[in-house]
């Protein structure tokens, strides 16, 4: 299986821990792949509100560059995969919104024929890899920590339509049992974090985080695990103003899927960008230690 | 582009509309589930039923105007689950358009837009401080409410301060006036 990368904005800036667990993580599963060459922005949620158009256009652009390099195009964003497959699923049933699509794209050099075939991280890491190699490479398993496994709204909706349930996705659950971890019930594990609402409207903003982390407070959690970079940079970023809105303070560690990974594998935090968490996730070490020590096993030293 | 096309994500296109602003939301019969699922429909003036219902009744303008299709995020929750296959999501960004386009929005909002688009188009890539410097400079009193977030992303080494090196960034500027050239100011 051939693939390219196509890591989006966000990774190179504000959700660099993203990118960087991911590239340790995937190359510790022995995958192989090369980032998208020239891709572009995907238009975020902001380019729908601007032009209906170039909402289908800039993924549509990834696509074609995907197409051109004949291999499985894989994202590590979240609203990235969901503005790709919207274009896609529009395309795919509209020729004529395709042509005016491509009649856009005829200005970069590039045409989308709709042969490109579109992976989510999570789709690679369970449904290629699978789950018993995940578990192989596991030498320090999660034993005793709790965790809200958050699929986030995207991925929930248009992700897991993919390949898991619609409105029951399963296969985070999986994952993070996987790497030894116990999973809490989490009803709103598909909930919507707010998106760009929390710059663009702090107020609905912080309270939409304010339910969630409310509510991985309620289920015991330790930490929240989310795969999409925005929820990531949401979840912990506004933890002051969720708070605020919520008359209490949040302060409950928030992990990229591929940085709890990388703890499971006993990489160094700092490879899978741990020290740039805005809450720092230190709490967590010392439960992993301790559960380590309690099943039995020798621990040379924490993670840190 | 005055036809466009209103699609859901689990069916075969609904319809292909003239109307700016699609029509499939004449197949809704007001059941409410898009409300349901939406998580910030109780900041809205008008619910996404409402929404729909105002489309329904022809007073279009009165929803755009509304201005809540600025606090949809996107999430699709409605769409899924609409038993009419109504593509709930793209109307809600329809008035969105709109309300934009007419210039109703609270001016930081529409900046908010430009700033984000303006920067894409520039680089073919989003750069997060360019697009903050445009959206803060006409309104300091935001840099002040965010100074501290900033400063802690600024610590852990996550602003890249390096605008996107992208190739083709030229090409996405052209992409971007062809794409208006063919779809016109909405």
């Amino acid at each position: 299986m051939s693939y390219v990368y196509y890591p989006g904005c966000s990774l190179n800036g504000t959700a660099r821990e993203c990118e960087e667990s991911i590239q340790a993580v995937m190359r510790a599963l022995g995958v192989k792949w090369t980032e998208l060459e020239d891709w572009n922005c995907c238009g975020a949620a902001v380019a729908t509100g601007v032009s209906y158009l170039l909402s289908l256009a800039l993924p549509a652009r990834n696509l074609a560059l995907s197409e051109r390099a004949e291999s499985d195009l894989v994202t590590g964003c979240s609203r990235c995969y969901m503005n790709l497959i919207r274009s896609q699923h529009y395309m795919q049933h509209n020729a004529n919104l395709k042509d005016n699509v491509n009649a856009v794209l005829a200005e970069t050099g590039v045409q989308y024929s709709g042969k490109a075939r579109l992976r989510h991280l999570l789709d690679v890491i369970i449904n290629d890899v699978g789950l018993d190699v995940v578990a192989e490479r596991v030498t320090r398993p999660l034993d005793g920590l709790q965790v809200a496994a958050y699929y986030g709204c995207c991925q929930g909706m248009w992700t897991y339509a993919q390949f898991d349930s619609v409105e029951d996705p399963t296969c985070f659950d999986r994952l993070l049992a996987t790497l030894g971890a116990e999973v809490v019930h989490y009803p709103l594990k598909t909930a919507c974090c707010g998106g760009t609402l929390s710059m663009s409207k702090r107020e609905v903003g912080s309270n939409l985080i304010g339910d969630l982390l409310l509510a991985a407070v309620a289920a015991d959690a330790d930490c929240i695990i989310t795969a999409c970079p925005l929820c990531m940079f949401n979840l912990n970023s506004f933890q002051n103003e969720a708070g605020k809105a919520k008359g209490t303070k949040f302060h409950i560690p928030v992990l990229f899927v591929t940085q709890l990974m990388g703890l499971a594998f006993s990489l160094p935090p700092k490879s899978v960008g741990l020290h740039r968490n805005m809450v720092p996730p230190d709490p967590l070490y010392k439960k992993i230690a301790a559960g380590a020590e309690s099943s039995g096993e020798a621990v040379a030293a924490g993670p840190k | 582009m005055n036809a466009q096309v209103c699609l859901t994500p689990r069916s075969e296109p609904v319809q292909v509309m003239k109307d700016p602003l699609g029509n499939s939301f004449e197949f809704c019969y007001q059941c409410g589930l898009c409300t349901a699922s939406c998580r910030t429909a109780y900041a809205m003036k008008y619910t996404p039923r409402q929404v729909m219902n105002l489309l329904q009744l022809g007073c279009a303008d009165e929803a755009v105007a509304s201005g809540s299709g600025l606090l949809c995020t996107a999430c699709y929750s409605c769409t899924f689950r609409c038993p009419r296959g109504v593509a709930v999501t793209d109307m809600m960004a329809a008035i969105q358009r709109l309300n934009l386009a007419r210039n109703q929005a609270h001016r930081d909002i529409r900046r908010f837009y430009r700033s984000f688009m303006r920067t894409v188009e520039r680089h073919g890539r989003f750069h997060e401080v360019e697009f903050l410097a445009r959206y803060f400079a006409p309104n300091p009193v935001l840099l002040v409410e965010e100074i501290r977030l900033g400063l802690s992303l600024l610590a852990k080494g996550k602003v890249n301060l390096n605008p996107p090196k992208m190739a083709s960034r030229k090409a996405m500027a052209a992409m971007f006036r062809k794409a208006e050239e063919i779809e016109g100011r909405p």
